[in-house]
């Protein structure tokens, strides 16, 4: 997994206007992704992932200031392209995006193949035909039939649809595609099988992955890389096996011992308290408020510190310079 | 179809069911959605037709006032007959116990002719008999200009002009309005579509309202325009000056229609299109990369087409009857001035004409819309073929 960085994430930060003022729902984030990578993005809901993901495709509402910082797509910012470039080059010709198809990410009047098919009658200049053709093949490789392309959406149960929406993903052969909470709304089963799908998928062609959830189980399944994001920040990045064995945040830690576990006898500990407002988010450490290790330092922002590996945690117990000042 | 992961595996493992067995299901599937097309078709007719006869009927029963006018009619005819025996040179040397049998036999022979003789209840069948047929009947007072007293031909005569005005004012303003508003949901919060709304609250004023500014403004402090009627006296000669003399009488109308509904409608079609450009689809297709014009060619004015298209026939038919006051204030002559008359004059057949020839187009329209939906919308097409 060497080599240079596909997706590089440099202090992104974003904001939307509300009539309360502004709610900062991306603060300074910082994130990596190399090819063939997939990194879990997790987070309870309102910490601010889903607008990161947003923000990797622009399709941001209307109320967002524009994204400041930097992302970078091998090595060039994306971030400053024009409306028009970016449509051109990056929307789903370098990034795609998997949305949860149980709410309404298809069309309802248009059959979905020609959905599937659009990007390459778009982007690539294909005859219907032949983007029809490559829509059958992704289907085959998401394991629907074809003749399900000559469907509408309404007619393809829940998983058919999440299968569908991730076919559309593949057929331009992006570097990157965004999951966005791409089984969130299935059954165990359905979202079992889905990830099988994804995992073969990422084996077989190299595509990296971010995945954007709030489900510790799934994302396990998939990551290679876990950052997870609190009231806006990212506060521990790690390699999946670093992060679930040996989380070093105490956000991480509590969020791993509140996940229920049939192996043990003690039930899950939910964390009291709740985020931060992101209208006015605390000038120290944002989890501090619920942290039982509070001390006096989590007054100040944490610097971020790189444990041993790629393993990243914002948090003063790490800090070099921890106690400095008692 | 609850659950897609069994189908979609099988169907995925064994590749050549789907093809192969496409024929033989499609011949079924269609024999089986020509029989749901026809039993729909028949209960839609069906329902619409009972709802045009209740609706004729409670005209009849209002119109007449509920066998009230019969009254009204039995004394009518006795002062006319009178009037009449009484005038006629031919009776004077009758003595009055003659005059006044004759007059009593006119009279019968009139109530016998109108069957006031007969309860209300019945004659109200007859009439609604008759009307369902499209058999409009004679007006008791009114003629057209050509001088027929068929209800008909009077009706007939009028409805081009209402057409006209109304349809060019309501279909500018349905164009004009579906365009900004579609232009207007893109630069949401922007100057424009603040001026929008806060220009929306005009359209409380009706378009007679505007109209008796604008005649004011145009046809007497700055003499422009014409201030009603629907053509130069004497009519030009010529086709084209013609056209152009009912153009000039337009304007102010059409203008004053504009004026008093163009920032409502904005507006709503607006709110309506910013709705439905929230939708999870919309941004899926703004990540897919496709132009701005796509977007809403396909994902925003597609999937919503069917009420756009509703709205259209809804406000088409409503043209038809017009607007009375409007009509009045420009001296149009039209449906409305027509049924103003009629309601004046208590000509009950020109009124229930009116109505029943509403009635059926609107009937017509209802039913048109059913199948428009299907063909717009595949969901309403599936479901309804398979359950």
């Amino acid at each position: 997994m060497a080599g240079p960085p596909l997706l590089e994430i440099d202090d992104l930060r974003l904001g939307y206007a509300t009539e309360r003022g502004t709610v900062q729902a991306v603060d300074g984030v910082n994130l990596e992704l190399r090819r063939n990578e997939a990194l879990a993005v997790l987070g309870e809901s309102g910490c601010g992932k889903s607008s990161l993901a947003k923000a990797l495709l622009r399709t941001l509402p209307r109320n967002a200031y524009p994204p400041t910082g930097q992302v970078r797509l091998d090595g060039r910012d994306v971030l400053g392209l024009s409306e028009e470039r970016f449509r051109r080059e990056v929307r789903w010709v370098r990034i795609a995006l998997v949305m949860q198809a149980a709410m309404n990410a298809l069309n309802p009047v248009v059959r979905v193949g020609d959905q599937v098919a659009e990007p390459l009658r778009i982007h690539r200049g294909f005859s219907r035909r032949a983007a029809l053709q490559r829509a059958a093949e992704a289907f085959a490789e998401v394991g629907i039939a074809g003749a399900f392309l000559r469907r509408y959406p309404h007619e393809l149960s829940g998983g058919m649809r999440q299968r569908a929406v991730l076919a559309m993903a593949l057929v331009t052969e992006p570097d990157v595609v965004v999951l966005d909470e791409p089984t969130s709304a299935l059954d165990v089963l359905t979202q079992a099988a889905i990830m099988n799908v994804l995992k073969r998928i990422k084996q077989e062609r190299g595509i990296s992955f971010v995945l954007i959830t709030h489900d510790i189980a799934t994302s396990s399944e998939i990551a290679d890389r876990v950052a997870l994001m609190y009231a806006g920040q990212v506060v521990e990045e790690a390699s999946a096996q670093a992060f679930f064995t040996e989380p070093a945040h105490p956000y991480s830690q509590r969020l791993m011992a509140s996940v229920p576990r049939l192996d043990q006898d003690q039930p899950p500990a939910a964390i009291p308290g709740r985020p931060p407002n992101l209208l006015d988010p605390p000038h120290g450490c944002r989890f501090a408020d619920r942290c039982p290790e509070r001390f006096d330092r989590c007054s100040e922002p944490p610097p971020a510190t790189t444990l041993k590996g790629r393993h990243n945690v914002r948090c003063w117990l790490h800090s070099k310079s921890r106690g400095a000042t008692t | 179809m609850a659950n897609g992961n069994p189908e979609g595996r099988t169907a995925a493992a064994l590749p050549g069911t789907g093809p192969a067995a496409a024929p033989a299901s499609a011949r079924r599937g269609l024999l089986r959605d020509v029989r749901h097309l026809a039993l729909f078709t028949g209960k839609r007719l069906l329902a619409l037709f009972l709802t045009v006869v209740v609706g004729v009927y409670l005209t009849i029963i209002i119109a007449n006032m509920g066998g009230q006018v019969d009254e009204l009619r039995m004394a009518q005819i006795q002062s006319e007959v009178a009037e009449q025996v009484r005038g006629d040179p031919a009776f004077h040397d009758l003595d009055s116990e003659e005059r006044q049998e004759l007059m009593q036999r006119q009279i019968d022979l009139e109530v016998e002719r109108l069957r006031l003789d007969e309860p209300f209840i019945w004659r109200s069948f007859d009439y609604l008999r008759q009307a369902i047929f499209l058999d409009l009947g004679r007006a008791e007072e009114m003629h057209s200009d050509a001088g027929s007293r068929q209800v008909y031909n009077i009706i007939v005569e009028r409805l081009p002009a209402t057409l006209l005005l109304f349809g060019t004012a309501n279909l500018l303003v349905f164009f004009v309005s579906v365009f900004a508003a579609l232009s207007l949901s893109r630069r949401y919060g922007s100057r424009v579509d603040q001026g929008v709304i806060a220009l929306a609250p005009s359209s409380a004023a009706p378009g007679w309202f505007y109209g008796i500014f604008l005649i004011l403004i145009f046809a007497f402090i700055w003499p422009l325009l014409p201030s009603g009627g629907m053509v130069a006296v004497p009519p030009p000669e010529d086709p084209w000056a013609y056209a152009a003399s009912v153009i000039r009488h337009m304007a102010l109308p059409v203008g004053a229609m504009f004026i008093s509904q163009i920032f409502i409608s904005i507006y709503s079609w607006r709110t309506f299109f910013l709705i439905h450009s929230s939708e999870d689809y919309v941004e899926m297709a703004r990540a897919k990369g496709l132009p701005d014009h796509l977007v809403e060619q396909r994902y925003i004015l597609r999937p919503t087409l069917s009420p756009i298209v509703t709205s259209f026939l809804l406000m088409l038919i409503g043209l038809w009857s017009g607007a009375i006051i409007l009509e009045q204030v420009f001296n149009w002559p039209g449906l409305g001035t027509l049924l103003f008359e009629a309601i004046g004059h208590r000509d009950t057949p020109v009124i229930i004409g009116s109505v029943v020839i509403f009635a059926y187009l609107l009937a017509a329209t209802v039913f048109l819309l059913d199948f428009l939906y299907a063909i717009l919308d595949p969901r309403v097409r599936i479901d309804g073929g398979s359950q």
